[in-house]
């Protein structure tokens, strides 16, 4: 039974967009066995999922936790895939560190900006939460990271952010990176304040940004 | 200026019956910025009801304002419980670790003993203290973290989001147990004759549909509602970022006032629940706040009382959520002058003008 290779990508979309890990593992499978290309399958397939689902979290159709949902499909299916990726599929991505800054926790916000990043071709190197303004600039320089990303829900922590661009600013490399801000707290007055390249309301919108911010695709 | 002419307590009764008053009930929400009125450290808060209550009483004798809300962070019935809170030295308590690691651990939970457990106890002295102090003149309530939201710092609010489609009975079952943790600290709240002030960040349409709000977060929040109501107190229901999609089920668990932050529009609130809720809100914490300039916060402050003074079950001049903590203390005297200069009835020629003298 051999499904016709767009059928199959559609597929994979749409076992993204409705959740079902099994499926999109069972498709990813099949994508390997019928020998089409895994790259092909993750571009128009797995990233088309989420970005449709993206969508969705942006009309109010889904939510958080349809959009964590959507994206554990997309990493089963990633799993299966990326062994299968031809050495120059990937070319060279744009890196972005990203990380919730010191003093907060709060990290949904963050892997959710994660997750659209990644699924647009951007190569992620996540911090994690609770992170030291000179860890994010430390990152940045040892993996050459075009983009710092840098989120908070929490007031308190605000400053932390600052902390990153004058850090930059003090080690003469501010140019070298693009600094976008977002979080609960954070407004686009603020990321002009302390000098930030960008600020996104959400995680959508944060892979507008990136893509500006590097100067077209990821 | 304009000076008081009534308690916060005065005030509060007299609105409710529709009697005169001297100006709009007005409430920056003041949290660990009362420790900066004392001068001290955010950390001492811990385990030291003492100071809490200080705080929270000069912070009142300075502003004025028209509820004291005895606060440090939203984690203390689920440290009470097990969560694991980190605690800066100057800064706002955070969640460092779930009560549980692993959903399979659920059985492991237990309600928390607000007279033993965490620093449930020296919360609850803070407002006894409180109460016994300025209790005559003005409303002392406690924050408690309702169950939807504390669930999330049980289990950890990712894997409890993903347990809404993957294992709906656990969820249902965490916050049952909060619940139990809610009434608890509810009744030693009331017992030591203040309020319980219901705050339920998660529950936000930010991070839950309406649909799944409705059947994990509504039903315990009517059960903790309907408690509160037996005791005889009102209750204010605060929920963070969006929420126009569930304010009917605010309303419906009970809520007699909705605070709600600024990515909700009290114009939108007043037409769809007013008749049935009174409202509080909605001046940029952060934005305005804390990072304004007085001028702003007055400006802020009136477009806020423009939308909202004619709700038909009231209005209270608020902050969209508890103030940033070093947030200026001319910003909060700012938003307590622009209500009074506005006064009430209210003067349409300010608010027209959008000036005040």
């Amino acid at each position: 039974m051999s499904d016709s290779k767009e059928n199959l990508l559609k597929g994979l979309s749409d076992a993204v967009v409705n959740m079902d890990e099994d499926e999109t593992v069972k498709l990813s499978n099949q994508v390997i066995e019928e020998k089409y290309d895994a790259y092909e399958a993750i571009d128009k397939g797995l990233a088309d999922g989420v970005e449709r689902a993206g969508k969705l979290f942006e009309e109010e159709e889904y939510f958080i936790p349809e959009l964590l949902m959507c994206s554990d499909a997309m990493y089963a299916g990633l799993d299966v895939l990326k062994p299968h990726l031809k050495k120059d599929d990937e070319g060279q991505k744009h890196k972005v560190v990203i990380g919730v800054v010191q003093g907060d926790t709060h990290d949904i916000g963050k892997n959710l900006v994660k997750i659209m990043l990644e699924t647009s071709g951007f190569e992620v190197v996540d911090l994690g939460r609770d992170i030291p303004p000179i860890q994010f600039v430390e990152k940045a320089k040892e993996v050459d990271a075009k983009i710092i990303a840098i989120s908070t829900l929490m007031t308190t922590t605000m400053d932390g952010m600052a902390e990153v661009i004058n850090i930059l600013n003090q080690q003469n490399i501010r140019e070298k990176y693009k600094v976008m801000v977002g979080g609960g707290p954070i407004s686009q007055g603020f990321a002009d304040k302390i000098g930030a390249d960008g600020y996104s309301v959400n995680a959508a919108e944060a892979v507008r940004l990136a893509r500006k911010l590097v100067g077209g695709a990821a | 200026m304009a000076f008081d002419q009534m308690t916060p307590i005065e005030r509060l009764t007299a609105y409710g019956k529709g009697q005169e008053i001297d100006r709009l009930p007005c409430v920056p929400i003041v949290g660990n910025t009362a420790a900066r009125v004392i001068g001290a450290k955010v950390s001492e808060f811990r385990g030291n009801g003492k100071l809490i209550a200080k705080a929270q009483i000069e912070a009142y004798k300075l502003f004025r304002y028209d509820i004291i809300r005895v606060f440090t962070d939203l984690y203390t019935q689920a440290e009470a419980m097990g969560a694991k809170v980190h605690y800066p030295y100057d800064e706002t308590a955070y969640l460092e670790a779930p009560a549980i690691e692993d959903i399979s651990q659920i059985d492991s939970l237990s309600p928390a003993d607000p007279y033993k457990d965490g620093n449930l106890p020296h919360h609850l002295e803070a407002m006894k203290i409180a109460v016994d102090t300025v209790g005559k003149e003005v409303t002392v309530t406690g924050a408690l973290t309702c169950p939807f939201t504390n669930a999330s710092f049980l289990v950890g609010a990712e894997k409890l989001v993903r347990l809404i489609l993957r294992d709906p009975e656990k969820v249902h079952k965490l916050c049952e147990i909060s619940l139990e943790t809610n009434l608890r600290y509810a009744k030693a709240i009331i017992d030591a004759g203040c309020t319980p002030s219901l705050t339920d960040a998660m529950s936000s349409c930010t991070v839950i549909s309406p649909k799944q709000f409705k059947e994990f977060s509504f039903p315990y929040l009517k059960r903790l509602i309907e408690y509160i109501h037996s005791r005889g107190k009102s209750v204010t229901l605060h929920i963070c970022g969006k929420t126009s999609g569930i304010w009917h089920l605010m309303v419906e668990a009970g809520a007699d006032c909705i605070s709600i932050d600024n990515d909700a529009d009290l114009l939108e609130a007043k037409k769809a629940v007013g008749d049935k809720v009174r409202l509080m809100g909605n001046v940029r914490p952060s934005e305005v706040m804390l990072e304004g300039t007085e001028e702003l916060v007055r400006h802020a402050t009136i477009e806020c009382i423009k939308k909202a003074y004619d709700n038909p079950k009231g209005y209270i001049v608020a902050s969209g959520c508890s103030l940033p903590t070093e947030t200026p203390f001319r910003n909060i005297h700012a938003m307590l002058n622009t209500v009074r200069e506005v006064g009430y009835p209210v003067n349409s020629r300010i608010l027209e003008s959008g000036e005040v003298q």
